[in-house]
């Protein structure tokens, strides 16, 4: 499922990587990144953890013109005059103002890193509201976010997961360059499928989805086999193929030929046909022998 | 034994009604018990009293449910519906309750603020309904070259060959409680013949004035929304009601959530934590004295104040919660393989009366097959 992800066909969606201290998922989103720009998409950056160098760090130089990055983490919080980029300009209006800035012909990928960042600063609830219009409205394509799970409030985490159409949280492994992925894909008709996988990340960025986890597994192999009723028994059950159409051959009473039998189901249009409904006063009880007794 | 009810007047009801004597009042009042007279009760479509106490009762869209709930959902309550966490069953359940009310010829009232309520009317389940047998003349050479047993034919109870498996017609809409077939989407035809009302958040911006009230401006837009069209289409029951009456279904999504503007789910100590309790105060009181039934649905799971989640489920009258197996360690567990989640009753209401109806058994468990949203004991 994570080679799904990587192939981008979620239009008007919105992806959810959630990483923790243990394990980061800016790999994962760079390796988003570049399988995005490989399709030719044109991607938009807003970035408030890392600066630009650090996050295009690894991707393929040729391919810059279409990743614009917005520089938030110069000053987020605009205490000088200038700042680029603001923590308040993340708004639908202010963003896709900054989007029809760089003139486009198709609706741009919006990669925000990271919403933890921006609802340490801005009420959850308006950073919904804003991920809602994104989500609605034309101007973008989809939008991949990479949230810090253990920063936040289990609220609001879930909040923002509700809105999101697919959510990767990735854990860490034993070995180091491995990373375990539990994906939950909600799609239109509102199927919840999850999944679980074991990926790692090569220099170039491209993700190797390795084997399942075994402890995945564990629920196939604990099925019970269907009980088989008829053994065991001092009697026998079963039927033997002779047996058996010796039972189909077997004429039934009251089975008459089918021109009797279809006679008698398509009687003609002038049969009666009674049609009762029990009324109120209509309360018979079968066991009650008395029931007609006027006391 | 022929006993005798008397009207009774609900505590969150208006002021008005509270003057009137037991014979002034109107026949039929959705918070009273009916007198069991043979005289004019004025049957509305879709509904029918309660075997327990004559409540007038519509059915939730879901048969179990409905046996759950003492045979129905009174008019005039609200259901609460604790959402399951990823909201697929939740909002299975809302599409029920709303195709229930377009089959049964009531309005629709839909609220949400994540989706647009008209996506969510283009999605809801197909009716199954079958014609009752008619004597077609294209089923005759059908029936005459394929005398073997097919899946229809029956070797010894041919006699019910052609008397169609379930009963049901769109027409005759006195028959209580109908199935769904949830692959099929619900043709536009009988959607569109249903009236309904839509408040979508997003479209009613909140006024610019900054005024420090306990309410919410979308919890307010939303109520006054819904008092409008209450009085506008004449479900109000104080002032004098048309002819021919109906009921009004609302149907409200995901309240509580970030997207109407609250943060209850976001914070541990929410600024407005008498939004949503004051709101359903009020919505109470509005349907205490109408001709409707409200189903709400609350992402109770994001909700970290247990005891405000306690006060939720005591303003409304019926809840319930949903909690769905998938991504919980009960997946695998093998005593709940057949099921989807675990339902909880967490209250059922005392409408004018001193105790309520139980259900026999608290381990209920759901599954959603294709053509039945079961509840059964686990």
């Amino acid at each position: 499922m994570l080679s799904e992800l990587l192939q981008g066909t979620d239009i008007g969606g919105f992806l959810l990587i959630q990483d923790s201290c243990t394990y980061c998922g800016r790999d994962l989103l760079k390796s988003f990144i570049e399988a995005a720009l490989n399709r030719e998409e044109v991607i938009h950056v807003v970035g408030f953890d890392v600066s630009e160098g650090e996050l295009k760090d690894g991707l393929k130089s040729s391919v810059f013109q279409r990743l614009h990055f917005h520089n938030a983490f110069a000053d987020p919080l605009g205490w000088t005059d200038n700042s680029p980029f603001t923590v308040h300009q993340f708004s639908s209006s202010g963003l896709t103002e900054l989007l029809n800035q760089t003139a486009q012909s198709k609706p741009a990928t919006l990669v925000i890193d990271s919403l933890s960042w921006i609802l340490r600063h801005v009420s959850p609830t308006a950073v919904c509201h804003t991920l809602q219009q994104l989500k609605k409205g034309g101007a973008v394509r989809t939008i991949i976010g990479l949230l810090h799970e253990d920063m936040h409030s289990r609220g609001i985490v879930g909040s923002v997961c509700r809105l999101a159409t697919s959510v990767i949280t990735v854990a860490p492994r034993t070995k180091a360059d491995e990373g375990l992925a539990k994906i939950t894909r909600r799609s239109k008709s509102g199927k919840v499928v999850q999944d679980e996988q074991i990926f790692s990340i090569r220099k170039d960025l491209t993700v190797t989805v390795l084997s399942k986890p075994t402890n995945f597994g564990r629920k196939q192999s604990n099925t019970e086999e269907q009980v088989d009723p008829t053994a065991n028994l001092t009697f026998n059950l079963r039927l033997t193929d002779a047996e058996r159409e010796a039972k189909e051959k077997l004429a039934l009473p009251f089975v008459f030929s089918t021109e009797k039998k279809t006679a008698l189901l398509h009687s003609g249009p002038g049969s009666g046909k009674i049609l009762y409904e029990p009324d109120a006063n209509d309360d018979y009880d079968q066991e009650d022998p008395d029931d007609d007794l006027d006391v | 034994m022929n006993l005798r009810h008397y009207v009774t007047t609900n505590m969150a009801a208006p002021m008005s009604s509270v003057d009137k004597t037991p014979a002034e009042c109107l026949q039929l009042n959705s918070t009273s018990f009916q007198k069991k007279t043979r005289s004019k009760f004025i049957s509305i479509p879709g509904t029918r009293p309660s075997v327990q106490n004559g409540q007038l009762l519509v059915s939730s869209g879901v048969t179990s449910l409905d046996y759950l709930l003492g045979g129905g959902l009174a008019v005039g309550t609200v259901l609460l519906i604790e959402e399951d966490r990823y909201d697929s069953f939740s909002r299975m359940i809302f599409k029920y309750f709303l195709a229930e009310g377009v089959v049964c010829r009531h309005e629709l009232f839909v609220a949400a603020a994540q989706d647009d309520p008209d996506d969510i009317l283009q999605e809801l389940p197909a009716p199954i309904l079958d014609d009752v047998a008619i004597h077609r003349p294209g089923d005759q050479p059908r029936m005459s070259c394929e005398p073997q047993d097919t899946l229809d034919a029956m070797k010894i109870a041919w006699r019910y060959q052609n008397l169609p498996k379930v009963q049901s017609a769109l027409a005759s809409s006195s028959r209580f409680g109908h199935y769904y077939d949830v692959s099929k989407i619900m043709e536009p035809e009988i959607r569109q013949a249903a009236k309904w009302h839509r408040f979508y958040h997003p479209e009613h911006p909140p006024p610019s004035s900054g005024t420090h009230s306990p309410k919410l401006e979308s919890y307010s837009a939303l109520l006054k929304s819904l008092q409008e069209v209450i009085q506008r289409e004449g479900f109000d029951l104080n002032a004098p009601l048309p002819k021919s009456r109906n009921i009004l279904r609302v149907g409200l999504h995901s309240l509580g959530s970030a997207l109407w503007g609250d943060d209850l789910c976001c914070h541990d100590n929410p600024k407005n934590v008498h939004a949503l309790t004051s709101f359903l105060y009020g919505l109470r009181a509005l349907l205490r004295s109408s001709l409707s039934v409200a189903v709400v649905t609350v992402p109770s799971h994001l909700i970290q104040d247990r005891a405000l989640m306690g006060s939720i489920t005591r303003l409304c009258d019926n809840a319930i919660a949903l909690e769905s197996f998938k991504g919980s360690e009960r997946e695998t567990n093998p005593l709940y393989k057949d099921y989807h989640g675990l339902l909880h009753v967490r209250q059922v209401p005392r409408l004018n009366c001193l105790a309520s109806q139980l259900p026999d058994h608290k381990d209920l468990a759901f599954k959603l097959k294709r053509k039945q949203f079961t509840i059964e004991m686990d």
